[in-house]
């Protein structure tokens, strides 16, 4: 035992990872060959059997892991982009331009204290983001990301999504309600009042978008759009848009309709008394729900997947698989070739650099050229990766005029906000539906 | 169509036994009542994302650090103020007024939906009975818009 440990005391650092890594990979490897011998053939049928509750695993599982680096890439364009709007530099110090510091604000959230104040109902209290949270991210399941890419795709996708995406109301009154504290009370409230009256003109001013697409299946309706970016649906129901689009707004509490958590008149509304993890999931769930009616806003209006022209029909006709043998040799021999080749001119052009120096700026460039181009092929041979390229883009397109919004508009009064959702946007959304409907007797008969 | 799972069911020799074509899917009941109703895809994923967000809470339980301090640590932040009064007491009215008015037109919105899906259908029989519906309605709003309670006070 102690020539053991002498040993062990007279190794390095990297020598010990080593020495504890090795056999550790080792071990774990052997346990996981085995398993597979023994059990992979009944997992395989497992899986086979039940492929579509299988399918339904994994979707759950994408969309739930997925919401954290959304909310997290949404704080980051928040703070830099009002920043700069504000001639400010914003958040610089961790991470490239600063873009890691939500991924610290959120592990901060996560170790601070998570305080149930002495009067609070604790179950009402504990469970007011989760049903916030819930409510915003169930909606994900039907969004359409790209062509293949969606949860689940039911023909009344988009009544389910209303349904339960005005579910997170609820949430936030439990939250307001059970906190025992009045500026809670009022600001659940407000949000509750708020939410559900410009609920009306959201859902109403997508009407006339139904009576064009006969469907309320979010797939279809995306179908339906594709080909040149003037069969979007902007183009024929703009009025619906604008309605929509200021609906959605109130819908996710932002400026200029964030009363909920007005800071100048009820501290922070319905999260006063929240701390730690409780209060990280409804500012989570606010950031997801910023991102969900930014995609519905894209998938309904903007042509969701759809590029805005139809691309020629290229077909690259390279598959990895056939190049057998070869592809073996390009593996191991393209990118030393394409570094040294991409380092070269450095080196000769200039006398002062070292080879080495030279070598690191040839491998990053022989990574972004060789990442470039997989792109390029990606794009060229999936579509599934063309249409989430562009769903992303009108996505964070209207996540960026969200933001923009907040930087540039002031907070409107709580009475300007009521009275706008009954007395304009309802009649405005009552209107586009009656034209509309109009408009397709007049031509349908 | 395999129904619930039965008693019968479990006769069945193990299905390591079976050859592989009669095999029945081990999970065959849940899966197909799963494809008859998109509904339990709905449950499932509540479940998933409830069970993430408790999750998380277990991660942070065991992270954060907890102390109970004092009384004044759990007295509600009323901007440094002890509370006065009863904070579940009376609030605006025009709360429940606006609650009132959104269970009328969600409602109807629900009608809307599954009417704006086959109007190309219907075409002017939908649309004037449409008119009619919503004119009821309409009537309604124009009458508390009269009485000004769509003014917030």
């Amino acid at each position: 035992m102690t020539a053991v440990s002498r040993a062990w005391g007279r190794l390095t650092l990297p020598g010990r990872i080593v020495f504890t890594l090795v056999p550790l990979l080792a071990v774990l490897g052997a346990g996981l060959v085995a398993l597979i011998v023994l059990f992979g053939g009944t997992a395989a049928d497992l899986i086979l059997a039940n492929l579509g509750f299988v399918r339904f695993l994994a979707a759950a599982t994408i969309i739930l892991v997925i919401t954290i680096p959304i909310a997290f890439l949404n704080i980051y364009l928040e703070m830099k982009v009002i920043a700069l709007m504000n001639l400010r530099v914003g958040p610089d110090r961790v991470g490239p331009w600063g873009s890691l510091l939500s991924v610290v604000h959120g592990l901060k959230v996560l170790i601070k204290e998570d305080f149930t104040p002495t009067a609070a109902d604790p179950i009402v209290f504990t469970w007011a983001p989760v049903v916030t949270y819930a409510a915003a991210v169930m909606t994900l399941l039907v969004l359409p990301f790209a062509p293949g890419l969606y949860g689940q795709d039911f023909n009344i996708g988009l009544l389910y999504f209303f349904a339960v995406g005005g579910m997170g109301v609820v949430g936030l009154l439990m939250g307001g309600w059970s906190s025992f504290n009045k500026y809670s009370l009022l600001g659940g409230l407000r949000s509750a009042a708020q939410i559900v009256s410009y609920e009306i003109p959201l859902t109403l001013s997508v009407v006339g978008l139904l009576i064009l697409a006969g469907t309320m299946s979010l797939n279809q309706i995306v179908q339906q759009q594709s080909g040149w970016f003037t069969d979007w649906f902007v183009f024929r129901q703009p009025l619906g848009f604008v309605i929509f689009f200021i609906a959605a707004t109130a819908e996710a509490n932002r400026t200029p309709f964030d009363l909920t958590e007005a800071d100048s008149e009820i501290v922070a509304g319905f999260a006063t008394e929240y701390s730690g993890m409780r209060f990280g999931f409804f500012f989570f769930a606010e950031y997801v729900n910023v991102f969900i009616l930014s995609a519905l806003a894209a998938v309904l209006f903007l042509g969701g997947w759809n590029a805005p022209f139809p691309f020629p029909a290229l077909s690259i006709p390279l598959y990895p698989g056939s190049l057998g043998i070869p592809l073996l040799f390009l593996i191991a021999l393209v990118p030393i070739i394409g570094t040294l080749a991409l380092a070269a001119p450095f080196y000769l052009a200039r006398s002062s650099m070292r080879w080495w120096v030279a070598l690191i700026i040839g491998f990053v460039l022989f990574n972004v050229v060789a990442g470039g181009l997989t792109f390029a092929w990606a794009y060229v041979s999936f579509d599934w990766v063309a249409g989430l390229v562009w769903f992303m883009a009108k996505t964070f397109g209207f996540v960026f005029v969200f933001v923009w919004m907040r930087g540039t508009l002031p907070r409107v009064r709580i009475d300007q906000l009521m009275g706008f959702a009954w007395k304009w946007l309802l009649p405005a959304a009552l209107l586009n539906l009656f034209v509309t409907a109009a408009a397709v007797v007049i031509v349908g008969s | 169509m395999h129904g619930p799972l039965r008693l019968a069911s479990r006769l069945v020799p193990p299905r390591t036994l079976l050859p592989r074509s009669e095999r029945r899917p081990l999970l065959a009941p849940f899966g197909v009542r799963i494809g008859l109703t998109g509904i339990w895809y709905i449950v499932g994923f509540a479940v998933a994302a409830v069970s993430f967000t408790f999750l998380t809470f277990g991660a942070a339980w065991l992270l954060s650090h907890r102390n109970r301090g004092d009384v004044h640590k759990g007295l509600p932040y009323e901007s440094g103020i002890d509370t006065l009064g009863d904070t579940h007491g009376r609030f605006g009215f025009s709360f429940y007024i606006y609650a009132l008015l959104f269970v009328a037109f969600d409602i109807e919105v629900v009608f809307i939906y599954l009417w704006a899906v086959i109007f190309r259908d219907l075409l002017l029989a939908g649309f004037v009975s449409m008119l009619l519906f919503v004119g009821i309605l309409l009537i309604g709003l124009a009458y508390a818009w009269r009485k000004g309670v769509l003014t917030w006070r």
